[in-house]
């Protein structure tokens, strides 16, 4: 191996409140090859952005300071040089990649001169050059007319372009090191393959190291030649890729590699269910050549708007008690799927029928059967609950319009609901702010719960949460369906999970459905080349496994063209 | 530039918005108790002379007939005559226009050179010394009434220092100036404060936003992003804040205008009522309601400019 280009050496950083220190980042070391990618493991609050922001001095508070330790780049310690040396040595140096790039580009400034910006005033030339210099960058991270999106705006393009603009703005001063903080995160999971190809591609080209913070042991398979786990602040274990996934020493990393979804869990899988095949009945819920269309553009006085087709003609039936999977990225309309079974979106065309109930033509009773008989967990569970209620009043205020449950019995059908979920009787005194996501998720449940609902829509009701979360929280999914019965639509963007919890997956594109069918079917011979790109792009914790992206990189482009942005009203 | 498109397809809205402002001012006015002719002649008219006048003014005619005299005339470039000053509204009005109106722009500009330096060292400075004294500051600001705050302009100015004229209206442009300082001042501070507020907020969140974050990453020193990145995109809530506060200052330059004795708008306005002057005060507030539907435009198309994502 090549010398390394930064080393980090004992790094401890506190945060001062109160003045009783709490350590944070505790005596970390590891060190930084030329021309390698470090993928830095861990879960929400692990300190692994927080040691990455340590490295370039940008720490998010004034009450986190460097207590010990030092950060060797170029014979330099960075947690000495001064501020002035210290701004040379980001961007120039050391270049920053987030996790969200709507929120980190600057939406009022060109997304050409966010990139100049920096090579101005890094290399001090004139604004012509600098110009010529980011058009030849945006050509680089794969903009298709560079010249004249130098002038666009961030809000013009789709995530996966922004993200792409936002590794520009990284390369603008040519670092030595490129620290990425969940590139991928936000992005859908063919857009991903393809950040992650570029980041590669980079790497090759330019020689950069790369530190790649990410929660997902997958991508850190596909991509990276190192794999450092942290966990409150400490490094857990660091070595070569195929070593920690193969042969994982600390208890932790062996929990992590388990709850990757992309490990099939046999023993509970969803074949289970399967055994005791149930007799045939109606439907519970059918969906016949549904349409939703958003109105967009146009004013009250002139005409002129243009209709988006959210959902166009999608036909499905659910029995009761089973567990439908629907995947697609986003803009396919699955949300807009699920609003529309829930008469939250008005339905442009076709039927929604609920327990022989026509919600489109008897929409008051429809809607009022829904809203007993179904329930809908959200995606943050943060937002979804009131956080001045306690989880006891959330779930009392559910039973008490409900009214299924008589005034008195309340309290104590609150306490089984808590134990269904899993949470402790106590968390019915606690507000959403004092819980954990994970713990916010199962009252979000529990709160569905609470209307005793035959079907529960839950709408990427994971994706917030970190992997060894998402797995519990599907296993309480899986054993809730079978003990009670329950009829789950899943919708997701991760495949991988689906797969897992789901008999039967529906795949979604552009609004239309694109392949239905027993997951273990569609999983193994997927029958539409959307399906196929989309399993395809799963970065496997196989590293034997490649991504596509790496193997022909741009093949899923030629499939699917660049989605424009997602407008949905709301 | 289709993003500009609303300010040709925009003004057509403003057509329904001044007919009703044209129809609810007109009522108004005319349920002030008083009567114009008796306010002319004196207490002393014969039954006659007052019915004279009123025939001449057509206010003898069925209201709803009046309305419609009066939206002819509008639309012939004439809003009726003044009743007290015995010439058309119009030039009357043309004639008090100029000083509200550089009244109103000195102040808000004066307004803008005292909040942006104001903010900008509140919130780059948030939490210490600074950040308290310009509250402390602005929190004055709004305490202090106009007219008092006015008056005391001109003891500390005029009477005491002698360097700026007490009161009144020059003839010539440096003239003009020099009686526009006390009065766009004491608009300015109070206005100023607002403004204060709501930039120092906002600047706060940008300096702690993602794309400050992303910024410094980049190697900016603090000082380029703070003014070419958290500025701009602090402007945007401010630009409307500002605009609803014109279209208040416009009317409320009354006060202001009576303290300085300027001759503008406020005080044609004030005589106008008190005078039962129904035709003057149809001009003036159906000017004063333009000017404030004209600022709102100038603010959406200001926004427009200032953020690329906003669509109108």
């Amino acid at each position: 191996m090549s010398a390394s280009v930064l080393s980090v050496k004992d790094l401890t950083v506190s945060v001062r409140m109160d003045d009783s220190p709490r350590t944070l980042i505790d005596h970390v070391s590891f060190d930084l090859a030329k021309g390698e990618i470090l993928g830095l493991v861990g879960e929400s609050g692990s300190g692994k952005s927080l040691l990455c922001r340590t490295l370039v001095r940008l720490m998010p508070s004034s009450l986190i300071t460097i207590d010990a330790g030092t950060v060797v780049l170029a014979g330099r310690d960075l947690t000495r040089i001064s501020d002035a040396e210290m701004l040379e040595v980001r961007g120039g140096e050391i270049g920053m990649i987030f996790q969200n790039p709507t929120s980190h580009l600057d939406p009022v400034m060109r997304i050409g001169d966010q990139i100049a910006e920096g090579i101005r005033y890094h290399q001090k030339i004139g604004a012509a050059q600098a110009r010529e210099a980011a058009v030849e960058i945006l050509t680089q991270v794969g903009f298709p007319d560079p010249i004249r999106q130098y002038d666009s705006y961030p809000h013009e393009f789709s995530g996966g372009m922004r993200q792409r603009a936002m590794i520009g703005v990284a390369l603008s001063c040519d670092p030595k090191i490129l620290i990425a903080d969940e590139p991928t995160t936000a992005l859908d999971v063919t857009i991903q393959a393809q950040i992650l190809a570029l980041l590669m591609d980079i790497r090759d080209k330019r020689g950069l190291s790369i530190i790649l913070i990410t929660h997902d042991l997958g991508i850190v398979a596909q991509t990276c030649d190192r794999i450092a786990v942290m966990q409150g602040g400490r490094l857990l274990e660091q070595g070569p890729k195929r070593q920690i996934l193969a042969r994982p020493q600390d208890p932790y990393t062996i929990n992590l590699i388990n709850s990757h979804p992309s490990m099939p869990d046999q023993a509970t899988g969803p074949a289970a269910r399967d055994e005791n095949p149930r007799p045939i009945t109606k439907p519970l819920l059918e969906i016949d050549d549904l349409h939703v269309d958003f109105r967009s553009g146009g004013s009250l006085f002139k005409a002129g708007a243009k209709t988006v087709k959210a959902v166009s003609g999608v036909s499905l039936q659910v029995m009761p008690g089973e567990t439908i999977g629907i995947v697609g990225e986003s803009g396919s309309g699955k949300s807009t799927l699920a609003r529309a079974i829930l008469g939250l979106t008005e339905i442009s065309s076709g039927h929604v029928t609920f327990d022989g109930i026509d919600v489109g033509q008897q929409r008051t009773a429809g809607l009022a059967k829904l809203r007993r008989e179904t329930a809908m967990v959200f995606q943050d569970p943060y937002n979804a609950l009131n956080p001045r209620m306690t989880i006891g009043q959330t779930l009392a205020e559910v039973l008490a319009v409900q009214g299924k449950v008589a005034r008195l019995a309340i309290p104590g059908r609150v306490g089984e609901l808590l134990d269904l979920v899993g949470l402790d009787r106590e968390f019915a005194q606690r507000k959403p702010r004092s819980m954990s996501g994970g713990q916010c998720q199962r009252a979000g449940i529990a709160r569905a719960l609470a209307v005793d609902p035959k079907m529960i829509i839950a709408d990427e009701c994971v994706a917030a949460l970190d992997v060894t979360i998402q797995a519990q929280i599907i296993a309480l999914f899986r054993e809730l369906t079978l003990k009670m019965n329950l009829t789950l639509l899943f919708i997701a963007h991760d495949l991988a999970i689906v797969r897992n919890l789901c008999e039967r997956v529906v795949v979604m594109y552009r609004g239309e459905v694109v392949e239905e069918g027993r997951s273990d079917e569609v999983f193994a011979r997927p029958k539409h080349e959307y399906t196929a790109a989309l399993i395809a792009a799963i970065p496997d914790i196989d590293p034997d496994r490649p991504l596509l992206g790496q193997k022909a990189s741009g093949s899923v482009q030629s499939i699917l063209p660049e989605l424009p942005v997602k407008r949905m009203p709301s | 530039m289709h993003r500009y498109k609303f300010v040709l397809t925009r003004p057509v809205q403003f057509l329904p918005v001044l007919f009703g402002i044209s129809v609810i001012t007109f009522i108004l006015v005319r349920l002030i108790p008083g009567d114009p002719a008796r306010n002319i002649l004196g207490t002393r008219a014969t039954p006659t002379a007052l019915a004279n006048i009123r025939a001449q003014y057509g206010l003898d005619q069925p209201i709803w007939l009046q309305y419609f005299y009066f939206l002819k005339n509008l639309a012939n470039g004439e809003m009726g005559k003044s009743i007290l000053y015995k010439i058309d509204v119009l030039p009357l009005i043309s004639t008090r226009i100029e000083p509200t109106l550089t009244l109103v722009l000195a102040s808000v500009v004066l307004s803008i050179v005292i909040a942006l330096p104001m903010s900008a060292i509140a919130a780059r400075n948030v939490g210490r010394a600074p950040d308290h004294a310009v509250r402390i500051v602005s929190t004055f600001g709004i305490g202090l009434p106009p007219f008092w705050l006015g008056l005391m302009l001109i003891i500390l100015f005029s009477v005491q220092l002698g360097v700026l004229p007490v009161s009144g209206y020059g003839s010539s442009l440096g003239d003009k100036l020099a009686h526009l300082v006390l009065p766009s001042l004491t608009v300015a501070l109070s206005l100023s404060t607002v403004l204060t507020r709501s930039l120092r907020s906002a600047m706060v969140e940008a300096l702690k936003s993602d794309v400050a974050t992303a910024a410094r990453a980049r190697g900016m020193p603090e000082g380029i992003v703070f003014w070419r990145h958290v500025v701009p995109n602090s402007l945007v809530p401010t630009i409307n804040l500002l605009a609803v506060n014109i279209g208040w200052l416009i009317g409320g330059t009354v006060v202001v205008e009576s303290v300085f004795a300027l001759p503008g708008m406020g005080q044609l306005l004030v005589r106008a009522i008190f005078s039962r002057d129904y035709m003057v005060v149809q001009g003036v507030a159906m000017t004063f309601a333009c000017a404030t539907v004209l600022v709102n435009f100038i603010a959406d198309i200001v926004t427009v400019a200032v953020d690329p994502r906003v669509k109108l």
